[in-house]
């Protein structure tokens, strides 16, 4: 299974128009969807600068693919704008947005060659033969497809159909592009090999990209900042940095990091929440526990502890002995309360 | 096991071709025949020399049949099209309509059509005969179609809209060659019906040269009227039977593949 170009060294927008230079930056205006009713999306505002990277995580259902369908232009809106650089493109139809997708599915056309997919946009759009074959040419060059070109997409793997539905996505010269799970039909080592690549191809030098995943490592190793949803409505959106440390709320906290955050029930339905690294064990002092059982995880180790306020796991190094009966305690700052309803409370301590 | 159903299905057309190919005395009785007076191309003979000849109405079947099965799948791709495209109930409803005109008894139309034909002026004109076979395929040919569009990805398309392709460029260049299966079977289906309708085509058509083959044949006549001329109906029907039977050769896996479409989902 061959593996994106390692070196490289092209540009994946090249001779494009002025549109594309620096790119422009995307804004959604409380953009949202209902259908007979029930809302698929609710009320998103965000912006994403030219040349960023956003990945939309959430669990299935959430609204991230609808979110995607929107931009395109391939379901209508039910409220809301969405901008582009100046251009307001809510009412635009899908082929004049110059918008790139890349489909789960990747969406080739079957009967068609490589060389065929890739060119079949362009003919119809009456691009010239030459102008064609030039770009078809550096396209199919900097993704390393030259010699599949007469191949059909049943002929190729699934690393090499992503990278042909990849090309024919930036064939569009895209002022926007939007992948949707284009790895979760690759087996999970040509996934993280090709995080790199794919971001070293279509991050930091144009359009704005918006990726959608289910999976946190994938947006965390992708994106510049994540946006995460949950039915319908964005949670939060920040760096994962800041999505991790500072969660607005119980689902945030709890989707992202694995394994998952500590939650311990205290008075007036408050919670407290801990990360399982976070957590130490100690003497004498603190909440007393019984280990359960210890998963080995190479450099580290995940003990199961049972506690009088309910289970607890821990992140250790792997080396680290444990008796059957010890304390656990944590650093005061790195708590995280949540309220009755789920949202982050301030300086409750 | 195989063998069993060959014969069933084989043995009555074997039977046709021997039939066909044996003098009327040798069908009798075949033990009372000399050797010299059993085979006989006489059969053939007879449908070629007849005025008009038998060719002649092979030909009138073909042209309405090819007209009658272009003009169907012309008009049934934009139906089955755009009603893919109708969400929720109201394609529900247009696919129920759809099948009852479908299933409709043939039979129970000749009448109120011939009166169509009378006052249209449409009798005894062989492309007019591509009207009602029109009208009555295409229910059937748009569920099948429809059918077949709705087991096409959805991404497929969406993929051309943003690459900026029109809908006919989209119908065109992306779905059409990947019906091509469904296409060719729902053509046979059209076909076969054009090329074996009996009581519109008796109806309209009064002229000799004018008939297509069903009527045809069942006006083959024997030397008198108390003769039943097995051997040339045999003949007729081989005849009529060879050029389907070299299309379906050639189209066979298109027509397996279009049939069993659509049968998972959709």
């Amino acid at each position: 299974m061959s593996t994106m170009p390692s070196a490289t060294t092209g540009q994946p927008f090249p001779a494009s128009g002025p549109a594309q230079a620096g790119g422009e930056e995307l804004r959604l205006l409380g953009i949202g969807r209902r259908v007979a009713e029930r809302p698929l999306l609710q009320e998103l505002t965000l912006t994403v600068a030219p040349g960023e990277c956003l990945a939309l995580l959430g669990p299935s259902g959430c609204g991230k693919t609808t979110t995607l369908r929107l931009l395109a232009g391939l379901d209508p809106v039910s409220q809301g704008r969405i901008l582009l650089g100046n251009d307001d493109i809510t009412e635009q139809p899908p082929g004049s947005r110059r918008v790139a997708m890349v489909f789960q599915s990747y969406a080739l056309y079957p009967h068609l060659s490589v060389l065929g997919n890739l060119e079949l946009g362009l003919r119809l759009r009456g691009v010239p033969a030459r102008e064609r074959e030039q770009r078809i040419g550096a396209t199919l060059e900097l993704l390393q497809l030259s010699e599949l070109r007469q191949r059909r997409p049943a002929q190729l793997s699934g690393g090499q159909r992503q990278r042909v539905a990849l090309a024919r996505a930036l064939l569009r010269q895209p002022r926007l592009v939007l992948l949707d799970e284009p790895m979760s039909n690759l087996d999970a080592q040509l996934r993280e090999e090709l995080r790199p690549e794919l971001r070293r191809l279509l991050c930091g030098n144009g359009p704005p990209v918006l990726y959608v995943t289910h999976d946190q490592q994938e947006a965390i190793g992708m994106a510049d900042r994540l946006a995460i949803l949950q039915n319908g409505r964005l949670q939060q959106v920040g760096t994962a940095r800041e999505l991790y440390e500072r969660p607005v709320n119980r689902f945030v906290a709890c989707f992202l990091g694995r394994p998952a955050i500590n939650l311990l029930p205290q008075e007036g339905g408050r919670q407290l929440a801990l990360r399982p690294e976070h957590l130490r064990p100690s003497q004498g002092e603190g909440l007393a526990a019984r280990l359960l059982r210890r998963e080995w995880w190479g450099a580290q180790q995940l003990c199961w502890l049972e506690t009088s306020r309910g289970p607890l796991r821990m992140l250790l190094p792997s080396g680290q002995q444990l008796p059957d009966s010890l304390q656990v305690c944590w650093e005061r700052r790195d708590e995280l309360w949540f309220g009755a309803d789920g949202e982050r409370l301030e300086g409750v301590w | 096991m195989r063998a069993l159903l060959l014969l069933w299905s084989l043995a009555p057309l074997l039977w046709q071709l021997y039939s066909s190919l044996v003098t009327p005395e040798a069908l009798v009785d075949p033990q009372a025949v000399a050797a010299g007076g059993f085979w006989t191309l006489s059969n053939y003979r007879q449908l070629l020399e007849a005025d008009p000849p038998f060719w002649r109405h092979l030909f009138n079947s073909t042209v309405v049949g090819a007209v009658s099965t272009a003009l169907t799948l012309a008009l049934a791709i934009p139906c089955a099209y755009g009603l893919q495209q109708q969400r929720g109930s109201l394609r529900f409803a247009t696919v129920l309509a759809l099948l009852a005109a479908a299933i409709f008894p043939t039979v129970l139309l000749f009448l109120p059509l011939l009166q169509l034909a009378r006052s249209l002026g449409l009798g005894n004109q062989l492309l007019a005969l591509s009207l009602p076979y029109i009208a009555l395929n295409l229910p059937l040919a748009v569920l099948l179609l429809r059918a077949a569009f709705a087991d096409l990805p959805a991404d497929l398309e969406d993929a051309a809209r943003l690459e900026g392709l029109h809908q006919t460029a989209r119908l065109r260049h992306v779905l059409l060659p990947l019906l091509a299966p469904a296409l060719g079977s729902t053509a046979i289906l059209v076909f076969l019906f054009s090329w074996n309708e009996y009581p519109v085509a008796l109806t309209w058509i009064s002229r000799l040269e004018l008939l297509t083959l069903p009527p045809a044949i069942a006006r083959i006549a024997g030397s008198s009227l108390f003769t039943v001329p097995y051997g040339a109906f045999a003949a007729a029907t081989v005849l009529g039977s060879l050029p389907l039977l070299l299309a379906v050769l050639v189209f066979q896996r298109s027509i397996v593949n279009g049939l069993t479409q659509g049968a998972v989902k959709g």
